[in-house]
């Protein structure tokens, strides 16, 4: 038996059913800008559309009406540009991004911006669990709360939730900074390598090696930089946390090793 | 120039740009090449967002700065004044990337499987590679039936 909505869904909702898709060119396009509507158009076609506008009609600013919850929305996007999706996105939104500055006026899935190379994400809502993946560079904004494991093996960049978060955030985290304005679940900062984690609510318990870290100068400026680029409001007090560095040493490690991280 | 064995079982030292490209570059050994680089306008958002994350480094005792697209230093010849030091290592690091220099840019244009712009998102409006990729064909083989 469908499961409750199944029944109305008409398109392969992972995308692998078209490998032949054709650029659907339906959006409205006026000098740089552009906006179209992917209601009746699959994952790939909404991707295809995207990268035909501004890979090769010098599109700069695009708007997506009615992205439907779709999964693996704006993927793989290698350049600046400005994407708006009108609603909320499924799994695996805007995931591999490098440059793109992204604005979802809604709630997005898991693993959303996983592996973001740089670029500006963000989202109006909640989002749900391993948000920032293997996240390299640039910033993630969530304006709601954010499930488990958000920034697992966080590579760079910076990721900020203005409501709570589950568990294990920062799950072996290797560089980069997150800011949870609200409270955290157990396991905050498991088996980091490196990073800054910063908290402002109640943590319900660290992970293995995450300690407290002492604050600084450039803590305050980095924070009070970030809040005002993103008209955050005042930013609250808040806790950091780094790592102990008790598990591991770099220096054992082969030259190769230590670049993974970088 | 790397010292580096290019053949096994000799150990491979490092990998690093100069030995990528077969030629040192000259904002490496030019600090007035790069002074010009305006990072904010290199980046998107309104700071230097992904640079937050790059810092002068150092490299077999060369400072240097690290180039994620190919995996491998830049080592730095000039003097770095000090206090400047994370400015001038980003510096270099995007005059390297806008210059199309970096190894990872230059394997773009045969192997990339999608359209993409060859400078990234680093220089505007830059040439789009990777339209008409073709996945390789061994000679002989054939598609398994499933």
């Amino acid at each position: 038996m469908a499961a409750v909505g199944e029944q109305a869904i008409s398109y392969d909702a992972r995308g692998l059913s078209e490998p032949d898709a054709a650029v659907p060119e339906i959006s409205e396009i006026d000098g740089t800008s552009a906006e179209f509507d992917a209601h009746d158009l699959s994952t790939r076609q909404i991707n295809l559309e995207l990268r035909w506008l501004i890979n090769e009609q010098g599109v700069t600013d695009v708007t997506v009406r009615n992205p439907g919850s779709k999964h693996s929305l704006g993927v793989g996007l290698l350049t600046r540009c400005k994407i708006t999706f009108d609603g909320s996105l499924g799994y695996f939104g805007c995931g591999i991004i490098d440059g793109p500055e992204v604005h979802i006026k809604g709630r997005v899935g898991w693993s959303a911006c996983e592996n973001m190379m740089s670029g500006v994400v963000v989202i109006d809502s909640n989002a749900g669990s391993l948000t920032g993946a293997a996240f390299r560079g640039g910033d993630l904004v969530i304006k709601g709360r954010v499930g488990a494991r958000t920034g697992i093996d966080q590579k760079g960049g910076t990721i900020i939730v203005m409501g709570s978060a589950g568990s294990m955030n920062g799950f072996m985290m290797q560089r980069g900074r997150q800011i949870i304005c609200g409270d955290v679940g157990h396991g905050l900062g498991d088996s980091m390598y490196d990073g800054t984690i910063y908290v402002g609510g109640k943590v319900r318990s660290l992970g293995i090696d995450c300690v407290p870290g002492e604050w600084t100068d450039a803590d305050t400026e980095f924070i009070e930089r970030k809040f005002r680029i993103y008209d955050l409001g005042a930013p609250p007090e808040l806790q950091k946390f780094v790592c102990g560095k008790k598990l591991y040493n770099y220096d054992n490690l082969e030259p190769s090793e230590r670049k993974l991280v970088l | 120039m790397s010292e580096m064995a290019y053949s096994e079982p000799e150990k491979i030292q490092s990998i690093d740009a100069e030995f990528l490209a077969g030629h040192r570059f000259p904002y490496q050994e030019d600090i007035s090449l790069v002074e010009t680089v305006d990072l904010d306008a290199s980046t998107p958002g309104d700071d230097i967002n992904w640079l937050e994350d790059i810092e002068l480094l150092e490299e077999n005792g060369t400072p240097a700065v690290f180039d994620r697209y190919s995996n491998s230093f830049i080592k730095i010849y000039f003097p770095i004044p000090k206090g400047r030091e994370n400015e001038i290592a980003r510096k270099v690091l995007m005059t390297h990337l806008q210059t199309g220099n970096s190894y990872g840019i230059l394997l773009k244009e045969k192997h990339c499987k999608f359209p993409q712009p060859e400078l990234g998102p680093w220089v505007a409006n830059s040439k789009i590679v990777g339209t008409d990729w073709k996945p390789p064909v061994l000679e002989g083989w054939e598609a398994p039936m499933h």
